[in-house]
This record gives structure tokens, C-alpha cells and sequence, in this order.
């Protein structure tokens, strides 16, 4: 699904984000990405949706080398992918579901064919009653989960969620989890980059198992 | 960018000032043009016979009257008629006043001869006859109008176009730069159109939504102030204190002023050429400004 080959990432003259990272996710996996404030989650995140590319190393997506795909097949690999950005990223000039909808609006499918799904998934993400609003006039923890209906409405073959339950209380947060998981057992590998570690035990308690986790620490990654 | 920002205003209204000046432009080229044109075809079955006037007005009379009935039993010849000295001396009027009455005397006596649209006679073999039978008598074809009429007509015709092009050019510019503006200004929802998978086509879409209306709306505004003008263009010379000299300059120049529904014809293509030239405009601008940012 994705792997990184000695991936190095630095910003300026020398400041090195993010070293030697080497690490493969495989198809309908389940990881959570730890690690303190500005170890580099977000900038990890970032790389692995196409949005940087490395200074060094390989990167493979899809099985494809990401250096070697061209504007127009990136933006549809990208469509394979789902993303929570951790400050929302909503269009304020949409309502809430045109939001929702944008990621299949994008992909060129037919209103009528996917009114029914946006409106159920703003319904079951706790927004049915807010999906005409504007987001200026959305809570955080509406505006998150707007954005995590937004990543999840086209079953992405890829979920990459960072901070994805950081505004949200912990019952909706359990709730989001809930979704998580039940689209890693639809086949969606899941990457979530967080420091919550009561979700990372909710997770355990949920599927009684613990979900591998790629620690960042003074930009390495040891999986745990 | 929205329509209803003051920056959207703005480039609406010098999108319609640019519509409107284009419009204005081949309006104007285009009265001229049929102008010209209605002028050409009317001098062009029509030659004037010139007799110079001899020491007593009462042979010339008598020459003309005699060269008339000559000229008209010629074939390809529909009708001649010899002007009076007061017709002679209109013609004069708006150049030298009302005294060119007493100068037409002193003046060649015209025929005015009108020849069958299709079957045409051979003038110069005509000329060469009527010299042989009568004296001091000349003809003119107008054949020297007529190029004159062509240059000046064309001349009008390619500043027409130059300026079309330089509102082309300057409308390109404009958009140019408020493509720049817009993908600035929206950096944001490019990028996460970019990030939930819309490719350069679909994003360069949006942008053509926005100037396909703005084309639109600011070309409607532009060609409906120049419709507006070219109505109103006759009051307008007449209400400036124009002289009679000019509304006849004028007139022969542009007809009456009014459009036809041909001349609105081109004022839609106008409109037409100004919005697509806004739409692809924006179109390469946004393909080149995201190609730029890989």
C-alpha cells in the first residue's frame, strides 16, 4: 500500500524533519502514528498524501514511485486516498454537504447517485441537522467531523487521519473510532496520527488486539 | 474570486468597457463599410458626361441637349438627363455656399447617365465617339471615387482591426493578471480540491465558470452601452451644433447611424469573441499556474 524507503526530509540549509524513515504499510492494515508535538507527525502525514516530497529516498504509493506520476495521475491516486487534515481544510464558500460531497462531486459522479450517502453520513457523524450550514458557523468538533465524513464519504483505499478526535469529546471520539475501524474491515487501510492514548486503548478494548504503531521520535520512526 | 467583490466589480467594468469599445469599433467599421459600399454600387452604374460650358449659355443648352439624345441611343444606356444650373449648384452648396449659384454657369453642364447594371458599354469607345461628333465634351466614370472610396474604406477597415486587436490583447492582459489574482487569493481551495483528487482540467473548470459568466455579463453591458450610442449617435452630432456640411459628411460616411440587424449580428460576435477570449484566457492561466506549482 505505501512504502517508504529511506525517506529524508529537511527544510533550508540542514534542518533535517525527518530521517531515514523506512517502513511499509501492507492493504487493509490499521496503524496509529505517535509521537510528541513536532516530532514530524504532520509532516509524515504529508508525504504520504502527496502533498511534499521527500529530499531523499523513495516513496511508493500504490505501488507506484510517487516521483515518477504525473499531475493528472496523482490527482486520481489521490482519490484512492482520504485525508483529516488536523485544522479541517472545509471550503467555507460550501455548506456542510457540499463539503461532504466535494470528493465525489471531484471524481465527476452524478448528484442523484450520491445525494442519499451524504446526507446519511452527516446523519450518522451527528451533523443531519447542520448540513446546510456554512462551516464560519460550525463548532471545532462539528468542523472535524465534517472533515472526517469528507475523507471517508468515497471509501478510500487509504485513510489518513491526523488528530482526527482532537475536538471532539470522548464519546464522539469513540464513536468516529467506530467508523474508523469498521472501514479497515471493509478493506480501507487506516493511518491515524495521534497523541490521544486513551483512543489508542479504546482501540485495543474495541478490537482486542493493539493496532501497530510507527513512533516518531527526533525524526525516526520505530514501529511498536 | 466572488462577482460581487469590489475586485469583481472592477474587472467587470473594464471587461465591459473593453466590450464596449470593441463594439464600438466594428459598429463604426461597419457602417462605414456598407456605407461605402451602397455608395460604390450606386456610382458604379452611374457616369456623368462634362461639357464645357461655351461663351454663350445658350450653346451649351443646345450641346448638352444634343449629346443627351446621342448618349441615349446607345445600348446599355437606361436613361440621361441633363442636370439644371440650379441641381449643378446644389451640388456645390455645401462647399462654396449659396453664391456657387452664380459660378455653375462658368462650371462643365453635367449628364447624368445611368447604365444597365448588367449589360455595360464601353465607355472609352464612347468617349472616343463623342469627341468626334461634339466639341469640349467629356466622360466621367468615377472610376477615380470609386478607388479612393476603396482606400479609404479599407484603411478604416485595418485601423478597425488593429484596434480590435489591441483590445484583444488588452483584455487577455486583464485576465491574465486576475487569473493570477484569483489562484492567489483561493490558494487554499486549489489545494484541497488538489488534496481530495480534482485534476488541473477540473480546477481550470471553476475558473471558467467565473469568467464565462463574467465575459458574459460584462460583454452584454458593453455591447448594450454601444448599441446605445450608435441610436443616439444622429440627436448626438445634431445636438452638438453640428453644421449642415457635416451632417451631410457624416451621413455619406456612416448612412444614418442606426445598425441593422447585421451590424447587431457583429456586436454579438463581439460579445461571443470577448467571452470565450475571457474563459480560455483564464483556462491556460490556471493550467500554467498549477503546472508551475509541481
Amino acid at each position: 500500500m505505501i512504502r517508504l524507503e529511506n525517506v529524508t526530509l529537511g527544510y533550508g540549509e540542514g534542518t533535517v524533519i525527518l530521517q531515514d524513515i523506512n517502513f511499509h504499510l501492507r492493504p487493509g492494515s490499521f496503524h496509529f502514528l505517535t509521537g510528541p508535538s513536532g516530532s514530524g507527525k504532520t509532516t509524515l502525514m504529508r508525504l504520504m498524501f502527496l502533498s511534499i516530497e521527500p529530499t531523499d529516498g523513495k516513496i511508493k504509493i500504490f505501488d507506484r514511485e510517487v516521483k515518477r506520476i504525473r499531475a493528472t495521475a496523482r490527482a486520481r491516486l489521490r482519490r484512492r486516498i482520504g485525508i483529516v487534515f488536523q485544522d479541517f481544510r472545509l471550503l467555507d464558500h460550501l455548506t456542510t454537504w457540499q463539503n461532504v460531497a466535494l470528493p465525489l462531486r471531484v471524481n465527476g459522479e452524478k448528484v442523484s447517485r450520491y445525494k442519499a450517502d451524504v446526507t446519511d453520513m452527516l446523519t450518522w457523524v451527528g451533523l443531519g441537522n447542520r448540513m446546510h450550514q456554512y462551516p464560519p458557523f460550525l463548532s471545532g468538533g462539528e468542523k472535524q467531523r465534517a472533515a472526517i465524513a469528507r475523507a471517508v464519504i468515497h471509501q478510500p483505499e487509504l485513510l489518513l487521519a491526523d488528530e482526527p478526535t482532537g475536538s471532539v469529546d470522548p464519546k464522539m471520539a469513540h464513536r468516529l473510532l467506530r467508523l474508523f475501524v469498521e472501514l479497515n474491515r471493509f478493506g480501507t487501510s487506516v493511518v491515524i496520527a495521534t497523541h490521544d492514548h486513551q483512543l489508542i486503548q479504546h482501540y485495543q478494548d474495541m478490537c482486542e488486539h493493539k493496532a501497530p504503531r510507527l513512533e516518531l521520535h527526533e525524526g525516526h520512526v520505530h514501529i511498536v | 474570486m466572488q462577482a460581487d467583490s469590489v475586485a469583481g466589480k472592477s474587472l467587470t467594468l473594464v471587461i465591459s468597457i473593453m466590450c464596449f469599445l470593441a463594439c464600438l469599433t466594428a459598429g463604426t467599421v461597419y457602417l462605414i463599410n456598407k456605407s461605402a459600399s451602397a455608395w460604390l454600387r450606386n456610382i458604379a452604374t452611374e457616369v456623368t458626361v462634362q461639357i464645357e460650358p461655351a461663351e454663350r449659355m445658350e450653346d451649351t443648352d443646345s450641346l448638352a441637349k444634343a449629346v443627351k439624345e446621342y448618349v441615349e441611343r446607345e445600348s446599355g444606356i437606361v436613361s440621361a438627363r441633363v442636370l439644371s444650373i440650379s441641381e449643378s449648384s446644389s451640388l456645390l452648396e455645401p462647399w462654396l455656399g449659396v453664391n456657387s449659384k452664380l459660378l455653375a454657369t462658368q462650371l462643365p453642364r453635367l449628364i447624368a447617365v445611368q447604365l444597365h447594371p448588367r449589360i455595360s458599354p464601353d465607355l472609352r469607345d464612347l468617349e472616343a465617339r463623342l469627341g468626334a461628333h461634339f466639341p469640349r465634351v467629356a466622360i466621367d466614370d468615377h472610376r477615380q471615387w470609386q478607388d479612393q472610396i476603396r482606400t479609404v474604406t479599407h484603411s478604416f477597415a485595418l485601423g478597425g482591426i488593429a484596434i480590435l486587436f489591441l483590445v484583444g490583447a488588452a483584455t487577455t492582459a486583464i485576465i491574465i493578471s486576475a487569473t493570477y489574482s484569483a489562484m492567489a487569493s483561493n490558494h487554499e481551495i486549489v489545494e484541497v480540491l488538489n488534496f481530495v483528487g480534482a485534476t488541473d482540467r477540473f480546477i481550470a473548470h471553476e475558473f471558467e465558470k467565473h469568467f464565462l459568466r463574467l465575459g458574459v455579463r460584462a460583454g452584454v453591458v458593453g455591447a448594450a452601452s454601444a448599441m446605445a450610442v450608435f441610436s443616439v449617435m444622429p440627436l448626438l452630432v445634431e445636438f452638438l451644433g453640428s453644421g449642415t456640411l457635416t451632417n451631410a459628411e457624416l451621413k455619406r460616411f456612416i448612412g444614418n447611424g442606426m445598425l441593422d440587424s447585421y451590424g447587431y449580428i457583429v456586436l454579438l460576435m463581439i460579445v461571443i469573441i470577448i467571452t470565450l477570449l475571457c474563459v480560455l484566457t483564464s483556462r491556460f492561466g490556471v493550467f500554467r499556474i498549477l503546472h508551475n506549482q509541481l
